[in-house]
């Protein structure tokens, strides 16, 4: 035998060895677990990766609280929990594609669907025996629509995060309002007088806070109370720059610059305590979960607080929130069916919905203690009708990274309104056409 | 024909007799490159599995469309020339440069200063090089928080002290005139530390007896140290030099925890992009043609500051 026989047999037995010792490490659920008992029960060890019940309390509740009674109902199936946030959600599902080991069960945010439904990585749920029309009487359409990509249900909605006026009640009766504004005419008025700064002329006061809230959720709401919309009806072409959509920026820019009725850096999504909670603002874009935050914070104003559409050529509030989708890689796509409707189903979506202060997806929940107790939920509940949400092509998650920046940039005077969501729009075609 | 000294004829032993000896007896020389060979393997090994081929492979995708959950699609040059008119890139790498033009110089001079001042025999001396070494060991993220407190516009200390002199406030990280500034002095803050201890253990080398004979030729302090201790800390100022711009072109975690890149892209970096398009956008083809300008302005910079610096780093 010459040597680099020797060698290449050499090398063959190392190849052969680090074959045997990888595939000893590797994943082991095809051998360990079955994909379904045979009789109708299934079974599996399933992974779940998850942005909401964060904290140790969302952990207790998930762990101890709801996967027990999941459980119950299924016995030969583990669940193996992967907790994370909305801000780091992106790199855990982008690496878990990239790696080959996505999640069985994964939760994403409304508009995310379409990408991963997309490129195959969401299995369609009515191949596992979830239909649109099985849920169309728990959700309403606008809202059972997040998780459909081209007419397949791939997801389902667990609960809402809405956005929409909210108003102090003491501060607008000091000047002399007895309700919150009913239209942007009103609200610019409102805001004016509800504006307060010190003799050196700096603001005490935020007549209407617009900077605690996402830049982009919170044009939205404008965007849509204008009558515009982001795409067009058949999701082919950005429409956020049309005249409504520029109205819409520019009457932020006019309440920032021409009222004055907020400074930039008085407020910003970064702030412990909500403005209106420590009478910074007598008016803002708010989230229904800010509640907890009051409860928390400022309970003596529970009575204070007072939600309010905000209302152009038709009334405007957005709402985005958290579905359960199942891997079209899994290896118990049944097992992780069930888990996707337990978890979605009204005692665990309630049990979810209470820990973040979210807005229930299942219209039943309306009359849930909860619901009833929490009158920013509520609100949020009583107008789903109204709700649009954001999304709606493939390219949403490149395409909302840019939205930022170009509001900011009308915002601090550095583009016209016209000019940054022109510019907007440029980049959104070119993703849309990549 | 030759011949050996050992006195053997050259070419009188069998050829198949000389492999099958050379085989069985591997010469010194042999063994010596066989064990050079295994010792150098593990690092030779990690650098091939973690270096070469993702260096490899970051080159390969930045010629293609991948958006890690669909297949990458070749696409040529398309990432390149979308850079090059991306406005907003050009923006991050105007501000990666204008970081790095501050923050390095800067840091380096005050650095240099405060290891000068810290060589001499003070009281508490280990105690201040502990204190300036501090923020290079303590995590960008807890330091972060701690500058976001001192820019806040409503309760920072820094709006604080401008107020007890009487002058108005600034939205420090809001105001797109201000941010950029503001990211900087935090780049210099953080920086010093590590320089610092560089410059110190490269002044504990230079020999005493340099600043004795320029004493005796009447010599100040300052000239002694304009003329004995930059020169000889040339070797180390280029290091420092060369890791620091580095170091800063690929500033990131400052700018999440900080701005997210805004206010406006006022304070995006090009690492921060290439963040962006990978994480936010799912766009790694565009993500590693960003990195490998990212490498390129890194391999630039470097060969013209050692040709700058004469290329003498020893």
């Amino acid at each position: 035998m010459t040597s680099w026989t020797r060698r290449g047999a050499a090398a063959l037995l190392a190849a052969a060895t680090t074959s045997l010792v990888l595939a000893a490490c590797g994943d082991d659920s095809e051998t360990s677990s079955e994909n379904g008992s045979g009789d109708g029960q299934v079974s599996g060890e399933l992974t779940v990766l998850t942005p909401i019940f964060e904290g140790a309390e969302g952990k207790a509740l998930l762990e101890e609280e709801l996967l027990p009674q999941f459980y119950e109902q299924y016995p030969d199936v583990t669940v193996t929990v992967d907790y994370t946030d909305y801000g780091s959600l992106n790199e855990k599902l982008t690496t878990a594609v990239a790696s080959g080991l996505v999640p069985d069960v994964m939760m994403m945010g409304v508009g995310w669907i379409e990408a991963f439904a997309e490129n195959g990585i969401l299995a369609d749920l009515g191949e596992l025996g979830i239909t649109v029309d099985d849920l169309s009487e728990d959700f309403t359409p606008e809202i059972l629509a997040g998780g459909v990509w081209q007419d397949d249900l791939y997801a389902i909605p667990i609960m809402l995060d809405t956005r929409f006026g909210i108003a102090r009640k003491d501060l607008l009766a000091e000047a002399g309002f007895d309700e919150p504004p009913s239209s942007l005419e009103e609200l610019r008025e409102y805001a004016i007088a509800l504006t307060e700064r010190d003799s050196g002329g700096q603001l005490q006061r935020a007549g209407f806070d617009m900077l605690s809230m996402d830049l982009r959720q919170m044009y939205e709401v404008f965007l849509f109370a204008h009558g515009g919309s982001l795409f067009s009806e058949d999701f082919t072409e950005p429409t956020f720059n049309s005249p409504e959509g520029v109205a819409a920026l520019q009457y932020l820019v006019d309440l920032m610059h021409e009222d004055r009725v907020e400074d930039i850096g008085f407020s910003s999504t970064d702030i412990d305590v909500h403005p209106l909670l420590n009478d910074r603002a007598a008016m803002a874009v708010g989230h229904n979960n800010l509640w907890i935050q009051l409860q928390e914070a400022a309970p003596e104003l529970a009575d204070q607080l007072v939600p309010f559409t905000i209302t152009g050529s038709e009334p405007g509030m957005f709402f985005g929130g958290t579905l359960a989708t199942v891997s079209a890689g899994s290896d118990h796509p049944e097992a992780a069916a069930a888990l996707v409707e337990f978890l979605t189903g009204p005692e665990a979506a309630l049990g979810a919905n209470e820990q973040r202060g979210n807005v229930p997806a299942r219209t039943e929940l309306l009359d849930s203690e909860y619901v009833q107790n929490n009158p920013l939920v509520q609100f949020a509940m009583e107008n789903l009708e109204i709700a649009q949400r954001e999304g709606g092509v493939p390219q949403w998650l490149e395409i909302r990274g840019d939205f930022t920046p170009a509001i900011e940039a009308a915002l601090l005077g550095e583009k016209t309104p016209q000019q940054a969501l022109d510019d907007l729009a440029g980049e959104a075609r070119e993703a849309m056409a990549r | 024909m030759t011949t050996k000294p050992s006195g053997t004829v050259a070419g009188s032993e069998p050829a198949t007799a000389r492999r099958w000896r050379s085989r069985r007896r591997p010469s010194a020389s042999r063994k010596l490159r066989r064990a050079g060979w295994l010792m150098v393997a593990p690092a030779l090994g990690h650098s091939i599995l973690w270096i070469a081929i993702p260096v490899l492979a970051t080159l390969v995708l930045s010629f293609t469309d991948y958006r890690v959950i669909s297949a990458p699609r070749w696409v040529g040059l398309d990432n390149y020339i979308e850079i090059w008119n991306d406005a907003v890139f050009r923006k991050a790498t105007w501000n990666t440069i204008v970081y790095t033009f501050f923050t390095v110089p800067v840091s380096m001079a005050v650095a240099v200063v405060i290891a000068v001042l810290l060589n001499q025999r003070i009281v508490g001396r280990t105690l201040y090089r502990a204190a300036f070494f501090l923020p290079h060991v303590t995590a960008t993220v807890a330091i972060a928080m701690v500058w976001l407190w001192m820019y806040n516009p409503q309760y920072g200390l820094l709006n604080g002290l401008l107020s007890i002199v009487g002058l108005p406030g600034q939205v420090w990280l809001g105001n797109p005139d201000w941010a950029l500034w503001s990211v900087i002095i935090v780049g210099i803050w953080q920086g010093i530390g590590i320089k610092m201890l560089i410059y110190l253990a490269a002044l504990q080398n230079i020999d005493p007896n340099l600043y004795e004979a320029a004493s005796i030729d009447g010599a100040s302090k300052i000239q002694q140290f304009f003329s004995v201790t930059l020169p000889m800390l040339k070797p180390a100022t280029f290091f420092v030099f060369v890791v620091s711009i580095i170091g800063a072109f690929q500033v990131f975690d400052q700018i999440y925890v900080l701005t997210d890149g805004g206010p406006a892209n006022a304070t995006t970096m090009m690492t921060y992009e290439v963040y962006r398009s990978a994480f936010q956008n799912f766009r790694m083809g565009m993500a590693c043609a960003q990195s490998v300008v990212l490498f390129a302005f890194l391999i630039v910079l470097t060969v013209v500051n050692r040709r700058l610096t004469g290329g003498d780093d020893t």
